[in-house]
């Protein structure tokens, strides 16, 4: 079993993979084998991930990448071929606002730009990532990997409901593509990310939040990138060959409960 | 289909189990109120019986016909028993509710062998029981039947200490999946109603613990919910007319408390 979950000769593309959660399934990926495609919209932190990588006797090429234009994640599929002569995985991770203002306003004044942008943000650039994934795959012949990254804000009624609503597409689509890109081998996968921290702390300020927040999750703590490492290799590996259209809850336990503070320790005796 | 036909229990013959209980007596007051005849069976036979007596009043004074009972709800046999001679009295059998509520809130290396037996027999297999015993009555009668069991959302979320109670609410929830699936070709339904935080909760919101006191915020409609507001969804389960393709579903009657993040 073990050796099904090297990822030796993969392939794997990962979309919003120089920081946070995307950054530390890339490096959990290359650590695991896998030649790694770090795509971004700053070269900067690009070349950082890929020098770390690399310093660490990885594999990785950086392709700065707007997620959100349909060329350039065409672009960035067909450079992972050129470099590794395939594609195994897409993580379709890369999320935001697409260029639309953040609006703070109640739903009967939320503006149009502010949803339509949360909307290419986060659905239209997923999609734009696994259909270029899944046209390589399917012409490769091998089947492969999809992962596209929600939130668990999607499952819950979330603070941020536009950014929440977009995410909660990607069930849908999960659901959708694990069931047609089945017969062509392709598996498709979700995750959901609770609250995670995409970033070391610098400030005291910073630990002081995310300790509160902390207080929120059954785990005590909030997630960081590191958190989704595992996650990913098994989701590219072939040790995953037969999980499509789940759904991985990666929040320290925060959605199971909220039905009470996680740490409410009622006493009844019957 | 005039709208008081729909939702009409007029002349039906129906049984609430645990009528002693806030939900029980809520779900018999609003079965007579649509017009049902109810049987009440009080769970034990100490005050709950007059509990059960006090919604008898109430259902009487409505001008529908109200009996009471105990039944021992932990045997099976006496569950079978007490219903045939309900369904005798009342000359037939349409709806069943089922309402029993022992809440437990325990560590889970601290709950007994017989802690976690009491909490499942009474809030599941009593459950059981009781579409078993239904089951039979409604075909003997080769009329439709429903059935509408009360639960906790605490089916689907976890919370520190009720790992007992909650097991026990998964069971009722997985019974009424694989129970509404088995009957469904007969027009006999079963469904759940799951309940958030209730007001006569106090028992698992401990008065003055400041965590308890968030809780009872935590629904999305910023109360808990009383009584009443369950009636309406018992009788749309319950109706010959109002649901027929409704079956093997646990509705939650909860403010919205589980869509919380």
């Amino acid at each position: 079993m073990i050796q099904d979950l090297a990822l030796d000769g993969k392939a794997v593309v990962i979309t919003g993979g120089s920081h946070g959660i995307g950054r530390g399934m890339a490096l959990a990926c290359a650590e695991a084998g896998a030649g790694v495609v770090i795509a971004a919209r700053g070269q900067e932190r690009i070349d950082e991930v890929v020098a770390e990588i690399r310093a660490a006797g990885g594999k990785a090429i950086g392709v700065p990448t707007d997620a959100t234009n349909r060329q350039q994640v065409d672009a960035l599929v067909a450079a992972c071929v050129s470099e590794y002569g395939k594609i195994d995985a897409m993580f379709a991770h890369a999320g935001g606002s697409g260029g639309g203002p953040q609006s703070d306003a109640p739903f009967w004044e939320y503006p149009d730009e502010a949803f339509e942008g949360a909307v290419i943000g986060n659905l239209m650039s997923s999609f734009y990532s696994c259909r270029a994934a899944a046209k390589a795959m399917v012409e490769q012949g091998t089947g492969g990997s999809l992962v596209m990254t929600a939130t668990a804000g999607a499952v819950r009624a979330s603070q941020r409901w536009a950014y929440a609503t977009s995410k909660g597409a990607l069930l849908s689509m999960t659901k959708v593509l694990a069931g047609r890109l089945g017969p062509q081998g392709i598996r498709a996968n979700v995750l959901l990310p609770g609250m995670i921290a995409t970033s070391e702390a610098t400030t005291e300020q910073e630990r002081a939040i995310r300790e509160q927040r902390g207080m929120f999750t059954p785990a005590g703590r909030v997630g960081m990138g590191a958190d989704f490492g595992a996650l990913a290799v098994y989701l590219v590996s072939d040790a995953s060959k037969y999980v499509t259209g789940q759904q991985f809850l990666v929040d320290g336990g925060m959605v199971n409960g909220g039905v009470a503070p996680p740490f409410y320790t009622p006493q009844h005796e019957i | 289909m005039p709208l008081e036909h729909r939702f009409s229990l007029a002349g039906k013959k129906t049984m609430v189990i645990g009528a002693e209980t806030p939900a029980g007596g809520a779900i018999a007051r609003a079965y007579a109120e649509a017009g049902a005849d109810v049987a009440l069976c009080a769970l034990t036979a100490d005050d709950a019986v007059l509990k059960a007596r006090a919604v008898k009043r109430d259902i009487e004074a409505m001008g529908r016909t109200a009996t009471e009972y105990v039944m021992d709800v932990t045997l099976g046999k006496n569950v079978q028993v007490t219903t045939r001679q309900i369904a005798k009295e009342l000359g037939g059998l349409d709806a069943v509710a089922s309402a029993p509520d022992l809440f437990l809130a325990k560590p889970i290396e601290k709950i007994s062998d017989s802690e976690l037996q009491r909490v499942m027999q009474m809030n599941f297999t009593s459950q059981f029981f009781v579409v078993r015993t239904a089951v039979e009555e409604f075909r003997r009668a080769k009329a439709p039947g429903r059935i509408v069991l009360v639960t906790s959302v605490l089916h689907e979320r976890g919370m520190m200490n009720v790992s007992a109670y909650s097991a026990a609410a998964g069971a009722v929830a997985s019974l009424i999946r694989s129970a509404g699936h088995e009957l469904s070709h007969e027009n006999i339904t079963v469904n759940g109603i799951g309940l958030g935080w209730m007001d006569w909760m106090d028992d698992r919101l401990t008065p003055g613990d400041e965590n308890a006191d968030r809780a009872r915020r935590f629904p999305m409609l910023r109360r808990m919910g009383t009584a009443e507001d369950l009636g309406g969804l018992a009788v749309l389960l319950s109706a010959e007319e109002s649901a027929p393709y409704i079956t093997g579903q646990v509705l939650a009657v909860d403010g919205g408390l589980t869509q919380h993040q």
